[in-house]
């Protein structure tokens, strides 16, 4: 089976490299969660896959496409949701949902018919036809979700989803997310709450400084970092070296 | 920042420092300061020859001048209001701010107190910064009195703020929050285009028309029988520092902010609240069944751009003002083009060129240029060429509305000028789409009256292919066939400024 995501000596230079010679595999199926410290290069390495952003060098190869020489047959295989949603204050999500659908070429009764069991599954249903302006943070979080979903991508690239979201909404996106996977669809997400990561990842990346520190499943990271029963904020804080600069 | 922290002055100061920033902040800010100095400079050695000039005479106080200076108390306290009626919509929509200001220690009284002066200072400011360096020197020189005029100014500024704020908290409990941001800002717009207008009456009346309607207005001030009414002659003594007057003015300009002020302070707080939440617990229920999604990337993006157009009313209201800004050179155009009757109509074929030219310029850099979420774009897999045309569509699409019902007149009474004309607004609105999308220069729709055009050299260009198409259609619609010279010409400039899909990408890639 072909991986979701390979990347190969990826490098993002700006003043210093940001993202530093990170090759890592993630495969189909999974949910992976990319940790770091705050400046590790997360962001701008799923900003990369998503072709936001064109590397200094190396590769990305989604599910076997060349994201660097086919950047629109990556993108159709992608949906990325930044933690800042990407939301039109003046249109309502039923035609937000319908503006993504049509630019990801959903075909518009298939489109109607996925929006709709989007915003009902997300609760956003009774507020189809008001405008995101009105909305709360939560509000608008899940209807940038429905956006990322409607044209039912095979990866999901989401940077801090739970930022801000309340307890009930943060369980209704995690559970959202979890299904997908389990319907097939490879999830990545970036997250500073490491219990997220801890109870919902299938694998776990660390990087710090652009590099990567660490890869595997939570047990993995254990045994790496030392910490046979230590929770993953334990194994995180020792394998960044964080854990030294904490008071005694 | 002045005063003890806390204190009126120090929160006044706050508020000035504010608008002070957002006046010469931002791109170009030190261009733009070092336009301001320059201007200051020479209005302050023009200011200095007046003074000199003006040192010995005495300003009569008789019905003519009283009556100019109660026409110019009009049109500043109605430019005034205009200003004010728009802040104070704004105001009630700051709630980030206001937000900021109510969580601290200090009373809301104290805060919206300031707010409301603030509003007065920004109205008075915007006058006294043009009038400063030519009354200064002539009161320095020879007539100190006339200071008065700046408390004329400031009385003004404090009834045109009181007035603002009441239209403005009125408009809210009749119209909804909402509305009321709209309808002010479009109250606003259309009270600072009527000034303009007439302003501009000589050029749309005509020399003759205006020349008689200033004779008229002098015969009837030269008229012994002619007796202003009680006290309207006040504004013009008051603004020569005669004290009673000014004392009276101010006194009844300070009572009104005030009791205005007092009166509001209450309910405004209020007022924003309900600007913020009002519409969120609102549901609309849903008008019967959906219709069914729009196909692929054109059509969507064409239908999303239309729908952020037509809901930004006060967007789309400062542009079509243009058309209203314009109509005077259409007028000058079509007198000076009818000194012989039959360039009458070529004259304003070429003046709707131009205004075509105008407005698709900034709808299409409201639509190109203005992209709320250039990121969700960039990450789409459509064709960018694609997503850009249907914007380019979508932009003109309101002009085709707005240009239809007369082009087809014009086609019927005179096909050959009705041709001429509508190929010319195409050809410019083209143009102006055209050089828009080559040439994107990111900005946001609120950033809309101080967008930058690109490049200055982009600006000049924009402008020139808009008037050697207008040229062109003037030409054509008089049946010369020298049109074809400006049009050769345009046609050369735009092809100049073509650019590669790689670089046009580039440039919007770099929005993202």
């Amino acid at each position: 089976m072909t991986d979701a995501l390979v990347l190969e000596g990826l490098t993002k230079v700006f003043a210093k490299p940001a993202v530093d010679h990170l090759s890592l595999t993630v495969r189909a199926g999974e949910l992976y969660a990319l940790l770091g410290p705050n400046g590790a290069g997360k962001t701008t390495t799923l900003r990369m896959v998503a072709g936001l952003m064109k590397p200094t060098s190396g590769s990305i190869a989604v599910f076997g496409v060349d994201a660097l020489a086919n950047p629109a047959g990556a993108k159709q295989l992608i949906a990325w949701a930044p933690d800042e949603p990407m939301l039109y204050d003046r249109l309502s999500p039923m035609e937000y949902l319908e503006f993504v659908g049509g630019l990801w070429g959903v075909a518009p009764a298939e489109g109607r018919a996925r929006a709709e069991t989007l915003l009902k599954l997300l609760g956003l249903w009774e507020n189809r036809d008001q405008r995101c302006e009105t909305f709360s943070r939560g509000m608008k979080q899940k209807a940038a979700l429905a956006g990322a979903l409607v044209h039912d991508p095979k990866m999901l690239i989401l940077d801090e989803p739970l930022t801000g979201l309340d307890a009930a909404v943060a369980r209704q996106v995690k559970d959202l997310l979890q299904e997908r996977v389990k319907g097939g669809a490879t999830v990545i997400l970036t997250t500073h709450i490491l219990e997220v990561a801890e109870r919902i990842a299938d694998r776990i990346g660390i990087i710090k400084d652009g590099k990567l520190l660490a890869e595997g499943t939570l047990q993995e990271l254990r045994d790496r970092a030392g910490e046979r029963e230590g929770t993953l904020e334990d194994v995180f804080l020792e394998l960044t070296g964080e854990a030294e600069a904490l008071p005694a | 920042m002045i005063g003890p922290p806390g204190s009126i002055l120090w929160l006044v100061s706050h508020e000035l420092r504010l608008s002070w920033r957002g006046l010469i902040g931002g791109p170009r800010a030190r261009r733009r300061l070092t336009i301001f100095a320059v201007l200051g400079v020479i209005f302050l050695l023009v200011g200095l020859q007046v003074g000199f000039a003006l040192r010995r005479i005495q300003a009569p106080v008789n019905p003519l001048t009283a009556l100019a200076a109660l026409a110019a108390v009009s049109v500043i306290f109605t430019l005034m209001l205009s200003q004010t009626l728009a802040g104070a919509t704004e105001a009630l929509y700051a709630r980030g701010d206001l937000d900021l200001l109510f969580s601290s220690p200090l009373s809301p009284r104290k805060t919206l107190t300031v707010r409301f002066l603030a509003l007065a200072a920004n109205a008075f400011a915007a006058f006294a910064f043009f009038i400063a360096p030519f009354l200064l020197p002539v009161a320095l020189v020879g007539h100190p009195a006339w200071l008065g005029v700046f408390a004329v100014l400031g009385d003004l500024a404090l009834s045109a703020s009181a007035l603002g704020l009441v239209l403005a908290v009125g408009l809210f409990a009749l119209i909804g929050p909402r509305r009321t941001r709209t309808v002010a800002q479009v109250l606003a717009a259309l009270i600072g285009a009527a000034v303009f207008l007439t302003a501009q009456l000589r050029n749309i009346l005509g020399g003759k028309a205006s020349t008689s309607l200033a004779l008229q207005l002098m015969a009837l001030g030269a008229d012994p029988r002619f007796h202003l009414p009680p006290l309207a002659d006040w504004p013009l003594r008051a603004a020569l520092g005669q004290p009673l007057p000014l004392l009276a003015m101010t006194g009844a300009a300070v009572g009104l902010f005030t009791g205005a002020s007092a009166w509001l302070t209450g309910r405004f707080a209020g007022d924003a609240a309900a600007a913020q939440g009002a519409d969120t617990a609102r549901v609309r229920p849903s008008a019967g069944p959906a219709a069914p999604f729009a196909r692929g990337a054109f059509a969507a993006t064409f239908m999303k751009e239309l729908r952020l157009l037509r809901r930004d009313i006060a967007l789309i209201s400062q542009v079509l003002l243009r058309v209203l800004y314009l109509l005077p050179l259409a007028f000058v155009l079509i007198r000076n083009a009818g000194a012989g009757a039959g360039y009458l109509l070529p004259g304003g074929a070429a003046g709707l060129a131009l205004m075509a030219g105008q407005v698709a310029g900034s709808l299409t850099w409201i639509t190109v240029s203005a992209e709320d979420e250039p990121e969700l774009l960039a990450c789409a897999p459509a064709r960018p060429a694609t997503v850009r045309a249907a914007k380019l569509a979508a932009g003109l699409t309101p002009l085709v509305i707005l240009l239809v019902a007369p082009l087809a007149a014009l086609i019927v009474l005179a096909p050959g000028v009705g041709v001429a004309a509508t190929l010319g607004a195409a050809a410019a609105a083209g143009a102006a789409g055209l050089i828009n999308s080559w040439h994107p220069s990111p900005g946001k729709r609120s950033e809309f009256r101080r967008r930058r055009s690109g490049s200055l050299l982009i600006g000049w260009a924009q402008l020139l292919v808009g008037l050697f198409i207008a040229a062109a259609t003037g030409l054509a619609a008089a049946g010369l066939l020298w049109a074809l010279a400006p049009a050769f010409v345009a046609g050369l400039i735009l092809l100049a400024l073509r650019r590669p899909e790689a670089r046009i990408a580039e440039a919007f890639s770099a929005q993202a």
